[in-house]
């Protein structure tokens, strides 16, 4: 009874606080609950859509807070959504040292934490992400399988101050590897890009041409912006289409060029199969379910403090030519925008 | 009259033949030291590629070869359009930090409009969608350059300040445009403006089309000076010796011709050739067909607008003012010039040249991105800065900007090409920077 | 407080015949509350020339600049044969005929001396764009006239000697046919024998007509060249005297203690006359 009153008038408090429309404390099943960084980006609308279907979908309720880009507004969300009696909570961290400090109060009043898509190095919470370093062995692998596994290649890298560009070519070197050391594959252009920016890919990529009279077999571009200034530079010289073309991000236009056959591959970091599986096992973490015996999970230590967590990594989906409808059907694009200027009978996603 | 010259003059008997030479044809000594500059990066680098993996180059590298001419000119256009406009906004003593952000923002608009408005209304690919959209595009980028420019002009806010702002407001305006997203492809006419293949169409003009146009050009050069010749005459002005006007005439049209010789000798790659001649039926001779490229569409708006830019800076009222109020612009208001409208008119002007360079960049990338030509307005600065333009103000030639923005692209090409890594070129690009500016300075005070 | 009006008793005790070519009355500005120019009158007539002198922030550059159009005036009018004109930017002065040759010279230092002389007023061809030939031939012409050595018409002024950018400076005020001219401190930088050429210049044009306002602090300069003085002290005028009337020292009396000599017109920033206060 004392107990109730409490949290009643915690709800109470939050209510005024945080702006929800109804207090968790009335919920039935268990409270869910999301501490977005900002909700300005249109990408999380997208994460919220899934989370929030999985969670109502099992009985439990779903509150979120809008952090708005600060990291204070965030510890402060993170604290009234402790008190309004959620049982998990899940944040994608403005600034995940910052943060910390909510992350040991939740600890402390018992509140299951999940880092989603940001680390925060605690190590009572689980880390839900795609696998980073995965998308680079990906886009390598896919290459290998789809596109060539011999000749001259030609590296176009993120920008140089951006430590995902570097852990994004490791992955990409594990696979090649063995194909670079058997003496098949044959480095003919590595080159960083300012600011990811497609236009530097172009005049990266038109240079690399020259320098080898067009002698490239296939370029791996670290991301969809990229491929595109590389494609355009293939096609000047009317080699696009002939020259297999990696990036990842699932760009509209990435994956028309991908329908044009201009782009082998685009890895898709689906931000829905991410939040479903963030909120399939929050909803575990609230029935009771210990974070090291959610499926798939393992051992995580790589962040700036190497503090290790449980984390479970999404294998993001390569999006070639043959699986172009897992967009479609995902209703991520629309059948028009993958299929503009496509020849028809050439793509069956396009039929 | 000369002996009378000669007394205000009385280091010239003892003048170098180089120096007789620069006064007879009156020449612009800068400039021939920065054409001697872009000379000896490009001899420079041919023979660095010549060690690392050889080619057909000039000196046996790979960038003194038709092809790394032609695209490095291409890769100068955008930046070489906006310079032009810069030096006057300098000259003026003033700057435009925005250019790379109204840049974005008009690309991504020109974009929008193409793609999701007039692509789906009229028909992908229908020949009005170009025009309309690069009309309105000029339109925005004059109306946000005319807006900086009544800020500062009329509110007195300092042009560092509003551009820096619209630095920081045009990028965030690109970005809310299209949510981040990559608008491609753009329209099949459009995409010419970039220089590069859409479908088996060039964004160039060809062997014949490009030598007419040399002839022209060499035409237009001996008109000019033959020309300014009869005006001089009518004034019983002292004449240029013939001699040097010959030289002049002989020496333009000799360059006018190399660079008509060398864009004619880079030819579709053979992927655009077989294409090509599927699409048209045509068949093949064995030993390959040779189509020439010429002169690319981007290459020849920069031109254009380097030619009317420098015709506005040198030949009208506006010009003339713009260069006056640079001088002293206490003495410009006090001769009755409107430098307020002035002010504005300028800054308009950028607006609508950012925007230009907006259609090339976008053209060539076949796409509009927000990130698109971030920061361009340091480049477009400091090719204008390499060309001799002083940030004191009052001082700037429009071919002078444009040869910097040359000489810069060069550099970067030039290292790309050898592979170096782009920390190694930012490093170089920047010291390049300083370095022209520091013998720039070290000649001003030997010329005094 | 007296006002000289055309038809009264000139000050210098010569009755001219018609209105002034300029009379400004009455005029006052100030500046974030200073004040200026502090209800000044002064009057010039056709061929002649009128120096003013005081000391630094007298007020007479001040008064001369409202004239030109380079400030705007808070109270008073000006008159250009008797008839009232507005003048509120330099376009306007231009445009009445009357110019001016400032203290700093107000050259564009980096274009020739063609492009400044003919600043604002540049001649085209029939296309339009500018006809530098032609500007250049007038300049060659006007500076024949001025300044005979003068050769270095492809330079941008900046390289010129003090002299020659003066030569350059008056040609512009005389080439378009001034009615008035105004000189501020025209030999401020000048060597004594491009000194003597302005003087002589200013005897030309006192000839042709034209009438001239001398400002300067040198008083020699002005009693070899004006026919009439008038003194400024605190933005007010001190007095007014024909050269002929008054000698070298009542009128640094006037400069310096703003005491107004017999032979002068009192103002209304003149000390009141002992003889008064007694």
């Amino acid at each position: 009874m004392y107990r109730k009153i409490l949290t009643l008038a915690a709800g109470a408090v939050a209510l005024a606080a945080a702006s929800l429309a109804t207090s968790p404390a009335m919920a039935a099943g268990k409270n869910i609950c999301v501490s977005w960084k900002t909700f300005q980006e249109e990408r999380w609308k997208t994460d919220e859509a899934a989370i929030k279907a999985v969670v109502e979908a099992a009985g439990n309720k779903y509150f979120s807070a809008d952090a708005q880009g600060s990291a204070a507004k965030q510890q402060a969300d993170i604290e009234g959504l402790i008190t309004q009696g959620c049982n998990v909570i899940l944040v994608v961290a403005f600034d995940s040292d910052a943060i910390l400090p909510a992350f040991q109060a939740a600890a402390d009043a018992g509140v299951k934490m999940i880092s989603y898509d940001v680390l925060v190095e605690h190590p009572d919470a689980l880390y839900v992400t795609f696998d980073n370093v995965g998308v680079g062995r990906l886009m390598a692998s896919t290459m290998l399988e789809k596109g060539r596994q011999d000749g001259n290649f030609a590296f176009i890298k993120g920008d140089k101050g951006d430590p995902n560009a570097t852990f994004l070519f490791q992955g990409i070197m594990e696979v090649l590897k063995p194909n670079i050391d058997a003496g098949k594959i044959k480095n003919v252009c590595e080159t960083f890009t300012d600011g990811w920016k497609p236009d530097a890919a172009q005049k990266n990529m038109e240079q690399c041409l020259t320098s080898v009279n067009n002698k490239v077999d296939a370029v791996i571009s670290e991301n969809d912006g990229m491929a595109g200034g590389v494609v355009a530079a293939l096609e000047a010289q009317g080699l696009a289409g002939t020259v297999p073309v990696t990036g990842q991000d699932g760009d509209k236009a990435a994956l028309n060029r991908v329908a044009l056959g201009t782009q082998l591959v685009s890895v898709w970091k689906d931000s829905r199969v991410l939040g479903k599986a963030a909120a399939e096992f929050a909803n575990m973490i609230a029935d009771g379910k210990a974070n090291s015996d959610i499926p798939g999970v393992g051992k995580f230590n790589s962040g700036a403090k190497g503090v290790e967590v449980n984390a479970v990594l999404i294998a993001p989906n390569p999006i070639t030519k043959a699986n172009l409808n897992d967009v479609i059907d995902g209703g991520w694009v629309t059948k028009e925008e993958v299929c503009a200027g496509v020849a028809a009978g050439t793509v069956d996603a396009c039929k | 009259m000369a002996a009378i010259d000669n007394t205000q003059n009385p280091g010239m008997a003892q003048e170098g033949t180089l120096k007789r030479f620069l006064r007879a044809t009156e020449i612009d000594s800068r400039m021939l030291g920065m054409l001697g500059a872009l000379l000896a990066i490009w001899a420079g680098f041919d023979l660095a590629s010549a060690f690392v993996r050889g080619g057909d180059g000039l000196l046996g590298g790979t960038f003194l070869t038709p092809r790394n001419l032609w695209i490095l000119l291409v890769q100068t256009s955008s930046i070489a359009v906006m310079t032009t406009g810069m030096v006057l906004i300098i000259v003026m003593r003033h700057i435009d930090l925005s250019v790379g952000s109204v840049l974005g923002f008009t690309a991504v608009c020109i974009g929008t409009m193409q793609v999701y408005w007039l692509g789906p209304a009229l028909g992908v690919g229908h020949p009005a969608i170009w025009i309309i959209t690069l009309i309105l595009g000029l339109a925005l980028g004059a109306a946000i350059g005319a807006l900086h420019g009544t800020l500062i002009a009329y509110f007195g806010i300092p042009s560092f300040i509003v551009t820096l702002g619209g630095l920081i407001v045009w990028r965030g305006a690109a970005w809310s445009v299209i949510r981040g997203e990559t608008v491609a492809p753009m329209d099949k006419n459009f995409k010419l403006i970039g220089g590069g293949i859409s479908g088996i169409t060039p964004g160039s003009i060809g062997a014949t089309a490009s030598w007419i146009l040399g002839l022209l050009i060499c035409a237009a050069i001996l008109a000019l000076i033959w020309n300014g010749r009869q005006q001089r005459k009518r004034f019983n002005f002292t004449l240029k010796p013939v001699w040097a006007e010959v030289l002049l005439a002989a020496a333009g049209c000799a360059a006018v011709i190399g660079i008509t010789w060398v864009l004619n000798a880079y030819y579709w790659p053979k992927g655009v050739v077989d294409r090509w001649a599927q699409q048209t039926g045509a068949t093949i001779p064995p030993e390959g067909l040779n189509i020439s490229f010429g002169y690319s569409i981007p290459v020849l708006i920069a031109l254009f607008v380097g030619v009317a830019m420098t015709f506005v800076a040198n030949r009208t009222r506006f010009g003339r003012y713009i260069y006056a109020i640079g001088g002293n612009p206490e003495a410009a208001e006090l001769a009755g010039i409107n430098t307020k409208k002035i002010t504005l008119m300028v800054f308009s002007l950028m607006g609508m040249l950012a925007a230009i360079s907006a259609s090339i960049s976008s053209a060539r990338l076949d796409s509009a991105t927000n990130a698109l030509g971030q920061f361009d307005e340091l480049y477009v600065i400091a090719a204008a800065v390499i060309g001799g333009t002083s940030l004191a103000g009052g001082l700037g030639t429009i071919y002078g900007a444009m040869l910097g923005a040359l000489v810069m692209q060069s550099l970067q090409s030039g290292m790309t090409l050898l592979n170096f890594e782009s920390a190694t070129k930012d490093m170089v690009v920047g010291c390049v920077l300083v370095f022209a500016v520091f013998v720039d300075q070290v000649y001003q005070r030997r010329v005094k | 407080m007296t006002t000289h009006h055309h038809g009264h008793k000139h000050p210098t005790g010569v009755l001219r015949s018609g209105p002034p070519l300029i009379a400004m009355t009455d005029i006052s500005i100030a500046f974030g509350g200073i004040k200026a120019v502090d209800h000044a009158s002064v009057d010039l007539y056709p061929g002649e020339v009128v120096g003013l002198l005081g000391h630094n922030g007298a007020g007479k550059s001040t008064l001369i600049k409202i004239l030109s159009g380079a400030y705007k005036r808070d109270h008073g009018d000006i008159f250009i044969n008797g008839e009232k004109v507005e003048i509120s930017n330099p376009r306007d002065a231009k445009a009445l005929g009357i110019e001016t040759i400032y203290q700093t010279l107000a050259l564009a230092d980096n274009v020739d001396a063609a492009a400044n002389l003919y600043l604002g007023r540049e001649l085209r061809t029939s296309w339009g764009t500018l006809d530098d030939v032609a500007m250049e031939a007038e300049c060659r012409k006007v500076m024949g006239r001025l300044n005979p050595n003068f050769r270095r018409f492809k330079e941008p002024v900046k390289a010129l000697s003090g002299g020659q950018r003066q030569s350059v400076a008056i040609a512009r005020a005389i080439h378009f046919n001034a009615r008035i001219l105004i000189m501020d401190e025209p030999t401020a930088a000048l060597g004594p024998q491009e000194t003597a050429q302005v003087g002589e210049l200013i005897k030309q044009l006192k000839a042709e007509g034209i009438g001239i306002f001398l400002i300067s602090h040198d008083i020699h300069d002005v009693f070899d060249l004006a026919d009439r003085v008038t003194v400024m002290k605190n933005g007010r005028v001190v007095g007014t005297a024909r050269t002929t009337d008054v000698d070298h020292d009542e009128v640094l009396g006037m400069i310096i203690a703003g005491k107004c000599p017999p032979g002068a017109v009192p103002g209304p920033g003149a000390l009141q006359s002992p003889a008064a206060a007694a």
